[in-house]
Order: structure tokens, then sequence, then C-alpha cells
């Protein structure tokens, strides 16, 4: 059975202006020890799927409908103190410019080992302060800096402090909102490449969530492409990458210049993502899609499985697989 | 789409009015404020009728000709009279607008005053900044009131628009500050180096582009000004120090305790000191659901990213 | 010197600009942090130029310097051969009128009280060009083309009312309305989506090519400096480190420091362990922030005596192509095509 298993979840935020569907009918699983990617557009609710799973939506956010089952049970009916248990020990997050989470004016060791200290009663301060110990060799921070305050930090260093803060308990899983976005290249790569480390040492499994389609291949076995508060595409990274099959990944993939090869002319997603308090009928990439037919403005496309691990909602699929 | 369009022709300032309207409605505190800030201005504008309905009715000249003393209320006076036979119901009247010229008018050039020199001190920094802010410090740290009684007993009894100016010139420095730091943070943003890269004056960066961005700010804490302003008047009149030509809630509290009414009369105390308390808070009231309106980390209900 | 064709629109002559990071609360005068050293660069006419490194390189300074944001506390900067590193007064207006920055967030970098139209009317307002009419007709104009169309649905919007990308474009639009000569762009896409980006880069060029204008693009993105730019400086702590051709830098890159950027992108499809250079030390070791080569702390291939008392010369591998470091004739090794693997941004 997954860890994590997400059926046909919606959640809508309350606005002044209406209901604004900000997701629609997200259904993953993630395995035990396995890294799932959601790339998409800001806007297209990949941040809200993340803040549900962890029950942190704002006020206003609400889940419409569908089920969120951690090891079998369903936390979205669970209560607030369950809730709490859950997070940080079972689950925990990495936040955009999570470095900006650090207390300024505590020792960065201090603020982990309470962490520690408050989720694990049985835990003493000696042997917290010994796993955080552990913990800063882990993602490489060095010892001789744990002492020190935030502030003292680059920004890398604080990154990883903050993803020692995510593994003190020792979660199941860890959830990765644009971990490295406000970050240089050559820290992000690292950064990067500890998160790999980490999972393939510990089994843990990661939900990362980015905007950039490279930086999640770079780390993810499975990929979700977003658009709009809804997937479209759902795979393998080699399945998605090699033969990406829903027109919006396709044309996220080529709207990237590259290293090699020839220097051709990009070729941008024109338009705006469509406005989600009053979505548009039917495929709701439709206005921006280079292959869109008149079809595409009637019917809601349906998953159609391409291979066993690489599915997608396309009506073009559904027509070449539906019955001849 | 069709509403879109609509909003886009409004002005721009008419739609944030509406936007933040909106939010400052769902706020007790604002329903409140307004609704008892909607009583006093009605007060503040049915001061000009009981003179027109009998002369007797004058708050500062009208003497009811059969009551030569303090007497509680009645048909005929619905509060009961002064020491002299004046009504006080007509008077707590006209003392609701002059707590509205007084507030309004002493905030308003407070507020003028300190968002100009704010501004400038924040935006130019180095020796003006240094300047204005020492001005600043030593204005703030001078007592008030104390200031205005030695004015007073110098030059006699003060005229109610030199209280107001003086209130004025002492209660700028406050706005002054939050004003200027306000203008620190704007000139690091990107816009204003934009406009700098642009080819703009200082003069075209201070009204063109700090000033809009300043003045909500600036307007929120003319609320908080407007209070003080109108308890300060009050302190100054109760104190004897009024203007004797005018009659204010504060003027009005002074009569009651000068002519030895103090416990006796509480139809004569009370109502002047209730309408100074609630009329302060209501501006505060009115203040503090403005700052939810312009900080929206405050707000209880976010709008979705 | 002169490199193969083109002549030179601006270029900087030694340009050092130093902060002073500040002291301690009681006593400590602070610290001198240099974000420039010494950089001499020409940018010809025409050409999209690249600067390339990381936050804290002085790649944001060098473009701030141009258009006078700050003041270079040594050197000379020149366009078209004219000193304009003091300009004051009339001259230094005369001069902003040529040259406009594009900055780095378009959610900072536009005034949410004004309108499309105020913003990018404004230049004109300033410098006193055309009437109301051939003003609105200018701004129309320059919507049109960053690709807010039909203009007229976006001249009465306001900041909050549109997207990252379109906030961008307007910010481009104003940077473009005078018809300057020469533009900054400040990491114009850093703040956007990656499947936005691609459409500002493609106005830039568009831009470039109707308008001849000279363009500074800033950036932290070897893959988009590719993209744009003719030629690439790669900047590292305030010095240059590698220049030449957009191509010929990062398929045949020379310096350590562009190759520890290249191993930096993220990849993906099927990558070997060959396929990187592997010049970044991943323990930063003792250097000298004074003598030596900048590199030399977070450098593998250095040698621990050369590098850490002499500072590389910048010198001339091949016509147009420049090095600073020792052993840049010594690396072989290109940036190869591979049908596998892929970089990113």
């Amino acid at each position: 059975m997954a860890l994590l298993e997400v059926e046909d979840l919606s959640i809508g935020y309350r606005t002044r202006l209406g209901l604004h569907r900000a997701v629609e009918g997200v259904s993953f699983s993630l395995e035990e020890g396995k890294s799932l990617g959601f790339v998409g557009e800001s806007g297209c609710g990949k941040t809200t799927v993340g803040m549900s799973l962890m029950g942190l939506l704002p006020r206003n956010g609400e889940v419409l409908r569908g089920r969120v089952l951690f090891e079998g049970r369903d936390i979205l009916s669970i209560s607030e103190e369950e809730l709490r248990l859950l997070r940080w020990k079972k689950i925990s997050m990495i936040f955009q410019a999570a470095m900006n989470a650090l207390n300024p004016v505590k020792k960065v060791a201090d603020q982990i080992s309470e962490a520690i200290l408050a989720h694990s009663s049985s835990v003493s301060k000696a042997e917290a302060s010994r796993q955080v110990e552990g913990l800063f060799q882990l993602v490489g921070v060095p010892k001789e800096r744990m002492r020190d305050y935030p502030h003292q930090y680059s920004g890398g260093m604080k990154q990883r402090a903050v993803i020692a803060m995510a593994l003190a308990c020792k979660p199941r899983l860890i959830i990765a909102d644009e971990p490295t976005t406000a970050l240089d290249v050559i820290v992000q790569a690292q950064i990067l490449e500890e998160t790999r480390l980490l999972q393939e040492q510990l089994g843990i499994s990661i939900i990362f969530i980015s905007h950039d389609i490279s930086i999640v291949a770079d780390v993810c076995h499975d990929i979700g492409i977003m658009y709009a508060g809804e997937l479209v595409e759902y795979g393998s990274r080699e399945e998605v990458f090699d033969s990406p099959a829903h027109p919006y990944t396709r044309a996220l993939l080529s709207s990237f210049p590259t290293l090699t090869g020839n220097r051709e002319m990009l070729k941008p997603i024109p338009g705006e993502p469509p406005n989600l308090v009053d979505p548009p009928k039917g495929c709701r990439f439709r206005e921006r899609c280079q292959e869109a037919s008149h079809e595409c403005s009637l019917i809601s496309p349906a998953w159609t499985e391409l291979f066993p691990r690489h599915k997608v909602r396309c009506i073009r699929f559904e027509r070449k697989k539906g019955p001849q | 789409m069709k509403g879109d369009k609509e909003i886009r022709h409004r002005p721009h300032w008419f739609e944030q009015f509406l936007e933040g309207w909106s939010v400052f409605w769902q706020n007790p505190l604002g329903k409140i404020g307004v609704t008892l800030l909607g009583i006093f201005a009605l007060m503040a504008f049915s001061s000009f009728i009981p003179p027109l309905v009998n002369p007797m009715y004058h708050p500062m000249t009208g003497v009811d000709p059969e009551i030569y003393s303090s007497v509680g209320p009645s048909a005929r006076h619905w509060l009961g009279t002064d020491f002299m036979g004046r009504d006080i119901f007509s008077q707590l009247l006209a003392g609701a607008r002059i707590a509205f010229m007084v507030g309004v008018s002493a905030a308003f050039m407070s507020i003028f005053l300190g968002t100009a020199f704010g501004m400038i001190a924040g935006y130019m920094g180095g020796f003006v900044d240094t300047l204005l802010m020492r001005l600043a410090d030593v204005i703030m740290v001078l007592p008030t009131l104390l200031v205005v009684l030695i004015l007073a007993s110098l030059f006699g009894q003060l005229n109610i628009w030199t209280i107001v100016l003086i209130i004025a010139l002492f209660r700028w420095p406050g706005v002054s500050r939050v004003i200027r730091s306000q203008a620190l943070t704007l000139k690091q943003r990107p816009f204003i180096e934009a406009a700098r890269v642009a080819g703009a004056s200082h003069i075209r960066i201070i009204f063109r582009h700090i000033m809009p961005n300043v003045l909500p700010l600036a307007f929120l804490y003319m609320t908080f000004r407007v209070t003080a302003a109108i308890i300060i008047e009050a302190a100054l009149a109760f104190l004897g120090f009024g203007d004797p030509g005018t009659v204010s809630w504060g003027m009005m509290l002074q009569w009651v305790w000068k002519t030895g009414h103090m416990f006796k009369a509480l139809y004569w105390l009370l109502p002047p000191g209730i309408c100074i308390s609630l009329i302060t808070l209501s501006f505060y009231m009115i203040g503090r659901a403005m700052d939810e309106v312009l900080d929206p980390r405050l707000r209880r209900e976010e709008t979705a990213r | 010197m002169k490199e193969e064709t083109g002549t030179s629109f601006l270029s900087f002559d030694g340009v050092s600009k130093f902060y002073l990071s500040r002291g301690r609360m009681l006593g400590g005068s602070g610290r001198q942090v240099v974000a420039l050293n010494r950089l001499t660069l020409d940018i010809r006419k025409g050409e999209i130029f690249g600067l390339v490194g990381e936050s804290g390189s002085g790649k944001t300074t060098a473009g701030r310097l141009i258009v006078r944001l700050e003041e270079a506390d040594r050197g000379i900067i020149s366009v078209e051969g004219q000193d304009v590193t003091h300009l004051k007064g009339k001259r230094l207006k005369d001069f902003r009128k040529r040259v406009q920055m594009i900055f780095q967030d378009p959610y900072q970098s536009l005034n949410p009280q004004l309108s499309v139209l105020d913003t990018v009317s404004e230049p004109l307002l300033i410098h006193r060009v055309g009437d109301r009419l051939s003003r609105a007709e200018m701004v129309m104009n320059a919507l049109q083309s960053v690709g807010l169309s039909p203009p007229g649905d976006f001249v009465h919007r306001f900041p909050h009312q549109m997207s990252g990308g379109q906030r961008q474009r307007v910010a481009i639009a104003r940077a473009m309305v005078l018809r300057p000569d020469f533009v900054v762009a400040d990491e114009p896409t850093s703040m956007l989506d990656a499947s936005i980006s691609a459409q500002i880069f493609n106005i830039l060029l568009e831009m470039q090519k109707s308008l001849g204008i000279t363009l500074l693009f800033i950036t932290h993105s070897l893959a988009a400096a590719r993209y744009l730019c003719d030629r690439i400086a790669v900047i590292y702590r305030g010095n240059l480190m590698e220049l030449g051709p957009a191509d010929d830098v990062i398929q045949r890159s020379r310096h350590p420091y562009t190759r520890a950027l290249i191993d930096a992108l993220p990849k993906f499809g099927q990558c070997g362990e060959t396929e990187r250079f592997n010049t970044f030390l991943k323990a930063e070791r003792e250097s000298s922030s004074t003598v030596g080569c900048a590199f030399f702390g977070r450098c593998s291939i250095a040698n621990r005596i050369l590098c850490s008392q002499e500072v590389p010369p910048f010198k001339t591998v091949s016509p147009g192509r420049r090095v600073a470091c020792f052993f840049a004739e010594e690396q072989g090794k290109n940036l190869t095509a591979s049908k596998t693997c892929h970089y990113g941004i």
C-alpha cells in the first residue's frame, strides 16, 4: 500500500470575487522512499496541494472534495490535535525561502534540538543535541558552525539548516516547495544533490514542487504536470521527458534555452492561465493550445493511460485509444 | 469578462476605496466606529436647529427667562439647563460641531506638516534628515499641554483657532517619524530607482512616486490625531484656558465644575463627558479598522494567490 | 585592445566599486568590500552582451554604475568615447535619455499607484517629448511592441491587475519608449516562471533587432545568456573570469569557474559522470581576498603556490577570447552536445 494516496482532491479559496477553484480533482499516490515532483506555472495549484497535505491551508481555503490517505488514514478528517502530532513527526515541509523561517535570536542548533524535544518526550537533552550533530553532518554543515546564529550563515547554509530541521523528527514524507528558488546555481546544485542523497540513504519520500521542470527532473522519480488546478500529465521521469504527451508539457519543455545543440528560437507559451473563479468549460489549456480543436471546448478530457506509468489528460489521446 | 471591463473604467482611487471599504465594513470595530461618528455628525449638523426654534435655545446667549439656576431635564429642556438657564441639549449639539472642527482641522494640519517633513527627511536623507528629525525630537518631548498653558497665561485667553494651530504644530513630529520611515523603505524600492533612471527630478519622485504611497498611512494617522486634538482641547477648556466665545464639551465641563455643580447635577456633568469619550473612541475604532485595510497581513480573509 | 569587428559602444576601463560593510555597534570601522575589481570591458554597438555570475559577483553593480544609480570609485566608463563616469545635472539627464534599465523584480519596479499609461509615459514627460496625444500614441506603440495587445486593454490597468509576465513587459515598454541606445536588463526573468521567461527573452531579441539597441543582459543563467547574447563575460567576486562569443565560452569553456557553473545546472536524461568537469571544491580552502586568484578558494585545479600568490592575467587565448586562468590552455575538454543529457536553465 502506498504511503500517501490522494484521491480526487479539490480545493477552493473564498475570495471577494467568488470561489477560486485552485485545485480540481487531483489524484496521485506516492510509494515509500520515492520522490514525486509537481511542475507548473505560478497559480496552478501546486503549492496549494502541498499545503493541504500538511493541513496548512490559509483560513479562506477549503477542501471541497476528495481524500488524502497517509499511512491509510484520511488526514483531512482527523482533528487539529492529531494533525499537529503528524506534522514534523511524520510529514514535514521545506517552504519557499524557508531560510527566513529560522528564528534570528536563537542559535541554529538549539532551534533544531527544540524541534526534536517538542515532538518526542522520551528524548533527553543530551540525546537531542547528539542527534542535531548527526543532522548537521548529514546536510553538510560543519560542526563548528552549530553554535552560530542564523545571520552568521550564508543563504545556502541556512537552507541546509532548514532541511536539517525538516529531518529532525525522522519524518516519512517531506514536502519541498521551491526550496532552491532564492539560491545561486552552484548552491542550488549542492542542495539538490544533498536532497537526492538523503532521500536514497534515509528512504524518505519527497514531494518536490517547482516551476522549473529541470530541477524536478533532476531529483524526482515521478512527475506530475499541473495546469490551472488540474493534473494534466503524470508519469515516471523518463517517460514524461523522453516522450512528453500533453501539449502543455511539450510547450513547457520547448520554452527552455539549452546549453548544447543549435540555438533555435524558443517557442513561448502564448497567453495567460485562465481565471479560476470561473474556469473555462472543457479543457482548461485549450485557449493556449496550438493543437486545440472544437471538441476541446466541449468535453473535459479524461485520463488516458499511455504506458503503465504514464498517463495524460488530452482529448487527442482519448480518440486514439478509443474504440476503433 | 463584462465585469472586468466595467472595473477598468472606474478611476483607480475609487476602485481602491470600494475594495478598502468592503474590508472595513466587515470589521465590527469599523462598523461601530462609523455608526457612532455618524450620530455625532448628525448632532453637529442639527446644532443649528434649536436657536431657530426659539432664541432661548441658543447655546451661548440663549437664556430661559423663567429659569435662574440649573434645573434637571424637562419637556422644555430635554437635558436641563445650566446655572444661567441655558439649554444643555443645544450646548451639547454645538459642542459636537466644535469637536469636529477642532479635531479634524488640527489633525489635518498636523498630518499635512508631518507628511511633508517626513517625506522630505526620508527621501533627501543626510543633513536635511538630521535637521528635521532633531527638530521633531525636540518638539516631541515638549509637553503640549504645559506649553499651551504657559502660552495662555502669557497671552490671555486663546482663540479656538489659535488652539487648533498650536495642537497642529505640536503634533506633527510623531506623524513625520512614521512617514519618514515609510519614505526610507520606499526610496529603496526599485520603482523609485526606475524613475531615477528615467531622469525624474527629486520633486517629481517625492510627489509622483512617494506621496501616493504614503497618503493612506497619513490618513490612518489622521484618525488617531483627531482623537488627540479633541482630548487636548477638552483638557484646555476644562482647565479654563479655552476660548470663552465657543461652547465646547470641555467648556461645559468647566462650567459644571466652576459653578460647583460637579456632583449635584449629573444631567449636566455626564452628557459632555460621555460625548468626549465616545467621539474619541469612535475615531480610534475607525483608525483600528483602517489599519486592517491598509495592512493586508491583519486581514482575516486573505485573497487567494 | 582591438577585437575582431564592431566598434565599441560602451567601455569600462579599470572600473572599481567598493562598499563599506557596516562595522559593529561599538568601535570597528567596517570592512571594505570590493564589488567590482578593475573591470575592463568593451560592449560593441548593436550587440547583446551577457554578464554572467552568481549573486555577489558584482554583475548587478556593473549595470547600476552604467545607469548611474551608483557611481564608480575608480576607473572610467565611457559611451562612444565620451566619459560618463561622473556626469552631473543637465548632461546626466540627457545621458539618461539614451540609457535605460529593466529591473529584476517586476513586482517591485512598477509604482503600484500608477496606471500602465502613467508608468510608460513618465520618461516621455520627464524629457518633454511630444504633446499629450503623441505621447499616448508612443505608449500604445511601445505596449504593442512588447506584446501587450490590444494596448487599449492595458493602458488603464494597475500593476496588481496584471501577472508577473505582463508587468515585466510594461517595465520593458517603459525602458524602450524613449528609444534609448543602450539598455541594461538586470536578471529580467529571475522572478518569473520558467515558462514566461521565454516570452521575455524573445521580446528582448526582437527589440534589439528592430530598434538596434545595444543590450547588457545580466544573468545567473548560462543557458539564458547563450540564447540571447552575442558575447558573454563570466564574473566572479568582482573579477572577470572569461570572455568571448557566447557559444564558444559555454561549449569550449576554459576557466574552472565557468565549468563549475555548467556543472551546477540541473540536468535530466541520461547524464553520466563523464559529462562533469568537477572543478568546484566542495569545501572552501583558506584564501586571501587581496592576493592571488579570486577563485582560488574553490578551484580544484589550482596550483597552491602560483594561484594563491599571483592574480592570473586576463590573457587572450584566441581572437576575441580571453581567460583569467594560468591553466587556460591546458583545459582541453569541451562540452559536447548529447542526445540523452539535457541541461536546464
